[in-house]
């Protein structure tokens, strides 16, 4: 069985000599713990960046969090127990968590959840919207903890992997290279990269088309595939293109 | 570079894309701590655009560094 699990609102704004723990560190924990039990395998987490708003009790950047996992049905109970628990247990004080669990196959009307995940990167919706949709479509929605908003985030989250196209996932892509360069074949085997395309017009790269790697270059979430942008290629004439830096992807 | 809204708030008044300038601030203050790597969009390491102490707006972003007087009481 596919599901996927999304977090919102885990933490609080740092303060000053006390570290706390993000969201999406939050996320690859509960991943590492289901595959620790042996309960299931975890895909990478994904950032989806939702409304910043006056109305929004964001901490700093209102994003939610969210992978996907692949389990024997049988455990889903078991994960939903464990993840809520975590949320109990390891959010920071005076955050409002909320979880969400989707099992796509369930879902019978995918448009309604697309369409809220999407919503809530332009508009304020409440609690109580998005209870009354996960009721209709059988989604476990769950409050952790302080007022419970992070429920409209989590299933925005959840929402938006599902769509195949938002987000960027967490984490640098690390390589090795003695040049700095990398053929397209070469990093979709050793990274999670599954596709190379142009930033410029959506062009898929060919598998021995070289690029020069960049600092800390990103995936994002596109067609359901982990994509990395590229651009042309500035100053270096053995290379065609270059990875996008963080500026160039903070709109995914 | 910097102006105080009605909440009394520091808001950073050139915008989102202020590289060069967010970095330079970022630079010039003792309490920048970078938030995590998942969270910088700004392509210098050392910018307020990168720091965990930005809470950002529509337009911009608030700084909610601790004052020094809350350190200082702390």
């Amino acid at each position: 069985m596919h599901i996927l699990i999304s977090i919102d609102d885990t933490d609080e704004m740092k303060r000053d000599g006390i570290e706390v723990r993000g969201t999406g560190e939050l996320a690859g924990m509960i991943a590492a713990r289901i595959e620790e039990r042996g309960w299931g395998r975890c895909e990478p987490v994904t950032r989806h960046q939702l409304l910043v708003h006056p109305d929004i009790p964001y901490t700093s950047h209102n994003s939610a969090m969210c992978f996907a996992a692949h389990i024997a049905a049988h455990r889903l109970q078991d994960i939903t127990a464990l993840a809520g628990d975590f949320l109990w247990a390891e959010s920071a004080p005076g955050s409002d968590p909320g979880l969400c669990i989707v099992v796509p196959e369930r879902v019978l009307m995918p448009g309604w959840l697309m369409s809220f995940a999407f919503m809530a990167k332009n508009v304020v919706l409440t609690k109580d919207e998005a209870y009354e949709l996960a009721g209709a479509l059988g989604i476990h929605l769950s409050e952790h903890g302080g007022t419970g908003d992070g429920v409209i985030g989590a299933m925005a989250g959840a929402g938006l992997r599902f769509s195949g196209n938002d987000g960027r996932f967490r984490g640098k892509l690390k390589f090795k290279s003695a040049d700095n360069t990398l053929t397209v074949r070469e990093i979709c085997s050793r990274t999670i990269v599954e596709q190379v395309k142009s930033i410029k017009d959506g062009r898929v790269l060919d598998w021995e088309e070289r690029v020069l790697l960049g600092e800390g270059p990103k995936a994002v979430l596109m067609n359901g595939l982990a994509v990395m942008l590229v651009e042309s290629c500035t100053g270096d004439e053995s290379c065609w293109w270059q990875t996008c830096s963080k500026s160039q992807v903070k709109a995914y | 570079m910097w102006i105080i809204n009605e909440r009394g708030e520091q808001v950073f008044a050139q915008g989102q894309s202020a590289w060069a300038a967010a970095a330079q601030q970022a630079n010039l203050c003792p309490a920048f701590k970078a938030d995590d790597e998942d969270e910088w969009v700004a392509d210098q390491a050392i910018s307020c655009y990168n720091c965990a102490y930005r809470r950002w707006t529509q337009d911009s972003f608030v700084c909610c560094k601790p004052s020094l007087r809350d350190k200082s009481s702390a």
